[in-house]
């Protein structure tokens, strides 16, 4: 294990020198961070106030404002006011001081209740074009469900125009059907925690990782070149022991950029990672599936240039695919599920997870698991190859 | 067999590479002190031999013991007993030529003083040490290969093996070579020198392996293997006065087959030119001729190697 870190040390030595490393691992990614961070329009979390005017203020309007609006509010794209009345909301929207007023007219829930049409009515602003697509989109799911209700009330009452306590009270249970498509977006918002600033300085710490780890095994096919692959093999070493000693290097490498970028981001350029022990343990799960991935694409290749090229374009396909681009928040869910397959994927999952507003440690193990079954198994593929390489046949 | 002197042992080595047999079959053993040669032209299987050897390389078959210790890819503890220098430059571009050393020399387990001592040792036999904090990508061919060999030598091993070491080197380091070889054999190191420069073989090594096709062809002595071919030195001696009597008395000397009268000297053939020199050239001097001049023919290994083969060292 000696010769493992002295043949480990000697590599480090050798990359600090030609700083090839540094640059791949430390400079590229911290600049692009800081250019995404700065340079692109932040935030694109939406966040608009509602107005409600409740003319009715009947068991049906009470669902919209006491069950359906908080839920948004709660959701945190928007803030709710009760305005007394409908000339006033329409001067709001119009000043710009709303996106967007719900009107529930006078009798809305008598009409329900009997059959009768009714309206609820959306004062929107061009101007807020999306705060008010989200409210029709509100109010026409409020509006489906109270008309599923009614029609159930309908056929349950056999035609009867008046509604019962009972039926009343069957509208409320439904109410808590409509629920889950708010909660569906409550996560979505809930992802948006994890800040731009944070977002790229991750991705872009996670993507240049993979070419930082290459590193390691890659340096056994430079030995070669340089013919001191033999010289090495010559030396009471076991051949694991060489093997082990590049996977050492690029693994110390990727730690310590990771590390540096990490610290960088956070004082340099605000990002928030999360609880420390829990990037702690991503960032190692990050580098150990780094370092056996690119063992195994550095093994199959039979030059450098060969590998290092092979390991780009594996590193730029995972870090595509893997969201470090763009989020995956509105993929194609195959989209989604396919970039699972990518360590990148995980890294900024186990973050995701780990920023939440109720995320622990415990929230981000599984994405570190993944990781470092990830890189065991490519590690193990590659360090076999690895050996080969450095026994002859 | 064995006892304490024999320091490179192998047998039957076996290597191939698909249908191509590498090393088919090669045995030989070096004894402390010893140089050995593997004298045999590019693709013989000198380097195959050495690879395994050293352990470098899976065989097929055989066995390789040094210091009595088996060898082999994952038999790793008697490889400390090897010096190797590769045919190849094996040293890193990218650090100094103490660096360099530094490194090599704590993968055999050397440190501290130990390590410092021997790192000085070496830079100065070298003649490297005001280069020392000097990349070697910044040195001269010769300073590269300097360092080459310096680094086989650092741990001291009991066994030096030098894989075509004069390959591509100026006459100058060649002959600086060439002596530290002969210096190291003289202090008790034992060698295995590969080449296929036959003068190397004659002057360095105490027994040759001719290698070929991946087989020894013949080993031994430089004169058992002349020998093995049925040649005989030719001494030409140039005198003045009374060259016929010389000749005649010449011989008469113990170990002189054949002498004849040439112009403006004698011809003789015998089956070993150093020994009978001195009691030949008395008699000479005693039948009334004086000796101006001396030359011996020895027939060399390139004959040998021809006469074995069919073919020549040099392609
Ligand atoms: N890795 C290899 N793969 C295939 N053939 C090889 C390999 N190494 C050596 N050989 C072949 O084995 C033979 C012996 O090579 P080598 O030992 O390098 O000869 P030498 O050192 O005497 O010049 C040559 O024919 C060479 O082409
Ligand atoms: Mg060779």
């Amino acid at each position: 294990m000696r010769a493992a870190f002295i043949i480990a040390g000697k590599d480090l030595r050798q990359r600090i020198r030609d700083r090839s490393a540094i640059i791949m691992g430390i400079i590229a990614p911290f600049a692009l961070a800081a250019i995404f961070s700065l340079l692109l329009p932040t935030s694109q979390s939406f966040h608009t106030e509602y107005g409600v005017v409740d003319l009715d203020r009947g068991p049906v309007s009470a669902l919209l404002t006491s069950q359906v609006l908080p839920g948004v509010v709660e959701a945190g794209f928007a803030d709710l006011t009760e305005i007394d009345d409908r000339a006033s909301a329409a001067a709001m929207v119009e000043g710009g001081e709303m996106g967007a007023a719900f009107v529930i007219p006078e009798g809305f829930s008598d009409a329900i209740a009997s059959g009768r049409d009714a309206t609820l009515t959306i004062i929107g602003n061009v101007d807020a074009a999306l705060a008010t697509q989200i409210a029709e989109a509100i109010a026409t799911g409020y509006a489906e469900e109270v008309n599923a209700v009614s029609l159930s009330v309908a056929a349950a009452l056999g035609g009867f125009t008046t509604v019962q306590p009972g039926a009343i009270a069957d509208l409320s249970s439904r109410a808590a059907v409509f629920e889950p498509s708010i909660l569906v977006e409550e996560a979505e918002a809930d992802s948006k925690q994890m800040s731009d600033k944070t977002f790229y300085s991750a991705s872009m710490a996670i993507m240049f990782l993979f070419f930082t780890a290459q590193f390691g095994i890659l340096s056994l096919l430079s030995e070669r070149r340089q013919g001191t692959l033999p010289r090495l093999v010559a030396a009471p070493v076991g051949p694991w022991t060489i093997v082990i000693g590049k996977a050492l290097a690029g693994f110390v490498l990727g730690a310590v950029a990771m590390t540096v970028l990490i610290v960088a981001s956070t004082l340099l350029l605000g990002a928030d990672w999360g609880n420390p022990l829990g990037v702690a343990l991503l960032a190692l799960g990050g580098v150990v599936s780094a370092t056996g991935v690119s063992a195994m694409a550095a093994t199959m290749a039979k030059t450098e240039e060969q590998a290092s090229g092979w390991n780009a374009i594996l590193a730029m396909s995972l870090a595509v695919l893997g969201g470090t681009f763009f989020s995956l928040d509105r993929a194609p869910e195959f989209v989604s599920s396919l970039s699972l397959i990518t360590p990148h994927a995980w890294f900024l999952r186990g973050l995701d997870e780990l920023g939440s507003a109720s995320g622990t440690v415990a929230d981000a193990l599984p994405a570190v698991g993944v990781l470092l079954v990830i890189g065991a198994a490519t590690g193990a593929v590659g360090l076999m190859r690895a050996r080969r390489l450095v026994v002859g046949r | 067999m064995g006892g304490t002197t024999r320091v490179l042992d192998c047998r039957g080595l076996h290597k191939s590479y698909g249908d191509r047999k590498a090393v088919d079959g090669v045995g030989f053993h070096i004894d402390l002190g010893e140089t050995y040669g593997l004298l045999g032209p590019n693709g013989a299987g000198k380097t195959t031999t050495i690879s395994m050897v050293c352990g470098l390389l899976t065989r097929d078959a055989g066995e390789v013991t040094v210091i009595g210790e088996p060898i082999d890819v994952g038999q790793i503890h008697a490889k400390r007993w090897i010096g190797y220098v590769p045919q190849d430059l094996a040293i890193y571009p990218d650090l100094t030529a103490e660096e360099n050393l530094a490194f090599f020399g704590r993968l055999y387990g050397l440190t501290g003083k130990k390590l410092k001592a021997r790192t000085n040792a070496v830079l100065e036999v070298t003649g490297l040490a005001d280069r020392r904090d000097d990349k070697t990508e910044e040195y001269s061919g010769g300073m590269k290969r300097r360092l080459n060999i310096g680094i086989g030598l650092l741990h001291e091993p009991r066994l030096l093996i030098l894989d075509e070491p004069t390959v591509g080197v100026d006459p100058q380091s060649r002959n600086a070579i060439l002596d530290s070889v002969e210096q190291l054999s003289g202090e008790g190191m034992a060698v295995l020198y590969t080449t296929h420069y036959m003068e190397e073989a004659e002057r360095l090594c105490d027994r040759v392996g001719i290698i070929d096709q991946g087989q020894i062809k013949a080993e031994g002595t430089r004169r058992e293997l002349v020998e093995l071919v049925g040649q005989r030195d030719r001494v030409r001696v140039v005198a003045e006065g009374d060259v016929d009597a010389a000749a005649a008395a010449a011989r008469l000397v113990d170990g002189v087959e054949e002498a004849n009268r040439s112009d403006g000297g004698i011809d003789i053939l015998t089956n070993d030119a150093r020994v009978i020199l001195p009691s030949l050239l008395r008699s000479i001097a005693d039948a009334g001729a004086s000796v101006k001049g001396v030359d011996v023919v020895e027939p060399d290994l390139e004959a040998v190697f021809l006469h074995l083969t069919g073919k020549a060292l040099r392609d």
